[in-house]
């Protein structure tokens, strides 16, 4: 499989070419255009039940394409997704887990495994929701972002805004908390935000969808 | 006429220079700025069809364009023009095979360039999407915009593009119109929606992303309309 992430970091969008016998599995959706020859199959992500737990829970799709490329030939393929960003490919090794953000995910390969895990009351209560979204190697994950995506290395902690979070190591354990005093909280406009503890990982993306929400709200005629 | 495309690929604005006596075409609302002698007016280009009829259905269909002119007049001038997203812009110089251009793909171009709405009846149904096409033949550019990139592929044998990723494409491309994977529940809710099936030879220009689904994505959390 090639790939080039091309119109980085605005608009960034995978242009892949599957070699003969290649298969990659995607969000349904994220198929801007591919070869005529290039069979994509739909199915229920990772099962019916699974998929409807993925869907509410999760907050992905409840169905995922999985493109097979059965001719004797390279096949092109341009996967992009909703939002204005960037996208990131991460390579995990057997065992090496990550936890995305609802939206997220793109597409993997390989032996990723995706699974709806529970993430706590204080994750609900940070905005991050009960569930989460866990990919676990070996293989190849791409996901994407609103915005450029930066990697940080948690060592200790790391106050996050929510709204910015993009995916995080699972084993980093959360904790809500306000931004300053009670009435800095308010008035900074900060309000609430996610204090991570432990070692780990985690990807900000340097918009908000929320941050868009908020400007646009008023402007609704 | 001389032109520029400034700040591509992602805030990309066009800067037409004008001869004296010239004309350029362009979707309204596209004027960033331009020279204070140029004359400027708005004409409502309308699909096919006649009578009171024809402009209900039309309207009711969606497929209008409403086009400027910009006229240079007696001097040189300068024209600035953007699209309303952001994206790209691609000049395009038109051939006698023509180009059929997506309603949103269209920002500009000049005299000789003839421009019918609506070609051979393609819409887009279940994306959800108002979306109409262009028919666009003559002689002249074309100024393309996009939602994001614009990535052009020569097809040679057959392709597949979702179509909302479509801004144009080459007329001598025959297309068949149909859903994207195995599944029509998938095509329903699964967000796949309708895909062109072009085969032949010829030219299809494609943007990276699909407005419709950035819209979608934002205007899901925003309070519904009264």
């Amino acid at each position: 499989m090639r790939y080039e992430i091309r119109h980085k970091p605005s608009f960034a969008t995978l242009f892949m070419q599957l070699q003969p016998g290649e298969r990659l599995t995607a969000e349904a959706g994220s198929m801007a255009s591919m070869d005529g020859a290039m069979q994509m199959i739909t199915a229920f992500s990772g099962g019916f039940f699974p998929a409807l737990l993925k869907t509410f829970l999760g907050g992905e799709s409840l169905f995922v394409n999985t493109f097979y490329n059965q001719s004797d030939r390279p096949l092109d393929l341009v996967l992009t997704q909703s939002t204005v960003g960037d996208i990131i490919r991460l390579e995990l090794k057997a065992g090496e887990s990550i936890c995305l953000q609802p939206g997220a995910y793109i597409a993997h390969m390989g032996g990723v495994s995706m699974q709806v895990q529970w993430a706590g009351f204080k994750s609900w209560l940070s905005g991050e929701g009960l569930f989460k979204l866990k990919l676990q190697g070996p293989g190849l994950l791409f996901f994407g972002a609103y915005g450029g995506i930066t990697e940080r290395r948690v060592q200790g902690d790391l106050i996050v805004d929510t709204g910015h979070l993009v995916a995080y190591s699972p084993q980093l354990k959360m904790n809500i908390q306000l931004a300053g005093g009670l009435m800095g909280s308010i008035t900074s406009g900060e309000g609430l935000v996610n204090r991570m503890t432990g070692q780990g990982k985690i990807y900000l993306q340097s918009r908000s969808i929320g941050g868009l929400v908020n400007f646009l709200r008023p402007r609704v005629p | 006429m001389k032109y520029d495309i400034l700040k591509q690929p992602d805030s990309a604005v066009a800067h037409i220079m004008m001869d004296p006596n010239e004309e350029m075409n362009a979707e309204a609302g596209a004027m960033v700025a331009m020279s204070g002698h140029i004359q400027a007016s708005t004409t409502l280009r309308q699909g096919k069809g006649g009578g009171i009829m024809g402009g209900l259905k039309r309207m009711l269909a969606g497929e209008s364009l409403f086009l400027s002119v910009f006229r240079s007049g007696h001097a040189e001038a300068d024209l600035y023009l953007a699209p309303k997203l952001m994206g790209d812009i691609l000049p395009y110089m038109l051939t006698p095979t023509g180009l059929v251009v997506q309603s949103t793909g269209y920002l500009a171009s000049t005299p000789g360039v003839d421009i019918e709405l609506g070609f051979q009846g393609l819409r887009s149904f279940f994306s959800g999407e108002s979306i109409f096409w262009l028919n666009i033949s003559g002689e002249g550019l074309v100024l393309l915009s996009s939602f994001g990139g614009i990535y052009e592929v020569d097809v040679d044998g057959e392709y597949v593009v979702d179509t909302g990723h479509v801004v144009a494409f080459e007329k001598n491309l025959t297309f068949t119109i149909g859903k994207a994977g195995t599944s029509w529940l998938a095509s329903f809710l699964g967000g796949e929606g309708l895909v062109l099936r072009f085969q032949g030879k010829g030219k299809l220009y494609c943007q990276t992303h699909n407005p419709g689904s950035f819209g979608r994505l934002v205007g899901s959390r925003l309070p519904p309309r009264n």
